[in-house]
């Protein structure tokens, strides 16, 4: 049984601020345990890891395997399988520029996929290297798995879906979609970003080919991502940036490249960053994604309870909570969502999100072009904050 | 529209600190698009009216739902006042720099004078060191109060009926003193000054004052032949009063308070003090009442 109120108390923001803070789909707040880990890095070791052999060196290279083992042990990855990136763009667009598409050109998404998984494939729609489909939700913000198989075809090199959305928190269906793409001959990409910090995530079992994500939305530092891929199609993949320590060996005309992920990862990394998001893994594990995953329930029951009582609230997405996480995106009447969010923030200092998080088409295919206010909760908030949200909305309710 | 105050107000602040720059370039961006006929692209309005309809949500639900359905009535409205404020302070500019005072010709109580001296501060002026003037009540009264005054400001001319009123009300209590400092733009503010000294000669200062401040229009445009007549529409003996005039000889005197004043700091007329504490330009009686009341209390 895990004791939320002592998880509350990690949270140094929290207890900083007179604050309630809805913004975790955007970023999570921080623990103390991750806090100490990066600043340990620059207080106690802070030297290069992998070039120089002194002993500074070393305990950083040691805390980089260590966090590289940590962030696979987090996903069910081997170590060797996790490529560092600065967030979940980047490993995203990694995979993109990297993946062969001379033979199969096809790549399907869905019309609900973040800028992220969306704009890199769009350009290199664009400059004609491959042909991008569209899978189209429905209007609760399900794509369903009869969507993709009209879709996923021989011809399809790559599919991409997110795990959850960021905009309504529904998962996608992905276990049918990769033994659909895989049938077909076609990898998958998974956009983990808002799936990693709020499921519990089996790389090996789910069988995906690549799966990105971001370690400052699971109470990671900044700056810092992954991209895990299976060992052998990373092998494959040919790297779009190189630079110091991605080979082995190298004349003025050749070179020899490292095995990943080593070949990836070009020039000086985030060690900072690499031992935080290590230490944000361990700090998740010890909850268990498992209760995470519980609480956030509770909490997504509660949030839709209080959203829906409210008739001027207008939540977009499926209704029933069960099937989405602890996250909504609605308005409030005809109240403009930015206007909205700065009176929940100067009223009764909520922080929420608003306008088009980075899903343009998303909010176009929900009727909301102009945006909406999103709360997204985790681990540390409760339901009396979600009661103050709704005291909140009631008042902002009256205005129209 | 509420983005063209908003330039205004981050424009100079961000004179004075970078971290209004991003709005102050949003505040543009946006008014470039509003003159440009294209919606605003910044979420700098929402912003706005999301804290002011919010805060006012706090206080009073009502004038909050007032301001949500008419954001942008009020907006223009307040763009309107604030463009036209703007003008005035532009004017009043260009009047100072004319005519030495915001009002231009016509004179009276100018903000700028004290911004120009870096005194529009009353608690940074000092009381004349000196009780020499045109008196009225009792010298020995707990309360004295000073008047630095110009017989040709209209701003002293209303203050006029307060300084009676005070008079009659606290009579023997309070020590009245008028030290005439007339002011260079105000038309015949130095003639009218010395002409009042010359009726004090003759005992009939108090009559030739009632008589300078129910005529201040007229002498203002027809000058010394004006204050001849006022002279002896107060029975003042005219050869007397046009040796005392022509002859100067209150100048000295006027040129005294007029030194004192300037030691004072005084900035506009009329400035009292109600024993050392400067009340300028009262725009009640009840606000010099206050002071005098005060003044009383504490010197009991």
């Amino acid at each position: 049984m895990v004791d939320w109120k002592k998880i509350r108390a990690d949270f140094p923001v929290l207890q900083k601020n007179e604050v309630i803070y809805f913004d975790n789909a955007c970023t999570t707040l921080k623990p103390q345990k991750m806090i100490d880990a990066v600043c340990g890095y620059y207080e106690n070791y802070s030297a290069c890891a992998g070039r120089s052999i002194h002993r500074l060196s070393n305990r950083t290279d040691e805390a980089c395997a260590k966090a590289r083992e940590t962030v696979g042990k987090f996903v069910n990855a081997k170590s060797d399988e996790v490529v560092w990136t600065k967030n979940t763009t980047e490993a995203i667009n990694l995979v993109a520029h990297a993946l062969d598409f001379s033979e199969r050109k096809k790549v399907v998404m869905s019309n609900l996929e973040h800028h992220a998984a969306l704009l890199p494939f769009q350009r290199l729609a664009t400059l004609g290297k491959i042909k991008l489909e569209f899978v189209h939700a429905d209007a609760d913000g399900f794509v369903n798995a009869e969507e993709w198989k009209k879709r996923i075809d021989s011809q399809t090199a790559l599919v991409v879906t997110h795990h959850t959305t960021n905009t309504t928190g529904i998962k996608s269906p992905f276990a049918e979609i990769i033994k659909m793409a895989h049938d077909a001959g076609a990898m998958v990409l998974i956009d983990g970003a808002q799936g990693a910090p709020h499921s519990k995530i089996d790389f090996k079992k789910s069988d995906f080919d690549f799966f990105a994500f971001s370690a400052h939305k699971m109470c990671g530092p900044t700056g810092i991502g992954a991209l895990v891929g299976k060992y052998d199609e990373l092998e494959v993949l040919s790297p779009f940036m190189m630079g110091g320590e991605t080979i082995e060996s190298t004349t003025l005309t050749s070179m020899k490249m490292l095995p990943p992920p080593k070949k990836f990862e070009a020039g000086i990394q985030n060690y900072a960053g690499i031992i935080g998001f290590g230490a944000a893994c361990e700090y998740l594990m010890g909850i268990g994604m498992e209760n995470v995953e519980k609480r956030e329930h509770e909490l997504a029951k509660k949030l839709y309870e209080t959203l829906l009582a409210n008739k001027k609230v207008k939540a977009y997405g499926t209704h029933d909570w069960q099937k989405r996480g602890a996250l909504a995106m609605f308005n409030i009447g005809n109240v403009d969502p930015n206007q909205a969010a700065v009176m929940l923030d100067s009223m009764e200092k909520i922080a929420v999100r608003s306008g088009l998080f980075c899903a343009h088409p998303a909010m176009e295919h929900f009727g909301v072009p102009k945006g909406a206010v999103r709360a997204s909760l985790y681990i540390y908030n409760n339901e009396e904050e979600i009661e103050k949200l709704g005291k909140a909305l009631e008042k902002i309710a009256e205005l129209g | 529209m509420i983005c063209f105050i908003a330039l205004f107000v981050f424009a100079i602040m961000s004179i004075f600190s970078a971290k209004y720059r991003p709005y102050a370039r949003q505040a543009f961006d946006c008014v470039f698009r509003r003159m440009t006929l294209r919606p605003c692209n910044t979420t700098l309005e929402e912003e706005v009216k999301g804290k002011t309809v919010g805060w006012l949500l706090g206080k009073n639900p009502a004038a909050a739902k007032i301001a949500n359905a008419h954001w942008e009535a009020i907006s223009w409205l307040f763009t309107a006042m604030m463009l036209v404020s703007f003008a005035y302070a532009v004017a009043g500019i260009a009047n100072f720099v004319v005519y030495g005072n915001c009002n231009g010709p016509e004179g009276g109580f100018c903000i700028y004078n004290g911004i120009a001296n870096g005194l529009q501060n009353p608690n940074l002026l000092s009381a004349p060191n000196t009780l020499e003037g045109q008196r009225y009540g009792n010298a020995n009264a707990l309360v004295t109060v000073v008047e630095f005054g110009c017989f040709s400001c209209p701003y002293t001319m209303a203050a006029e009926p307060y300084v009676e009123q005070l008079c009659l009300e606290y009579g023997d209590r309070i020590y009245f003193v008028y030290k005439p400092f007339p002011l260079p733009n105000h038309p015949y503010s130095t003639e009218a000054a010395l002409a009042s000294i010359c009726a004090e000669k003759q005992g009939k200062y108090w009559e030739y004052r009632k008589l300078l401040f129910q005529n201040q229009s007229d002498f203002r445009q027809m000058g010394e032949p004006l204050l001849f007549m006022l002279a002896n529409e107060a029975g003042l003996n005219n050869t007397a009063f046009d040796i005392c005039y022509l002859e100067g000889q209150g100048k000295a005197q006027v040129e005294k308070t007029i030194e004192e004043g300037k030691k004072s700091g005084i900035y506009g007329t009329p400035t009292f003090f109600v024993n050392g504490k400067a009340v300028v330009a009262p725009k009640s009686y009840e606000e010099l009442k206050a002071a005098v009341d005060e003044a009383l209390a504490n010197a009991k």
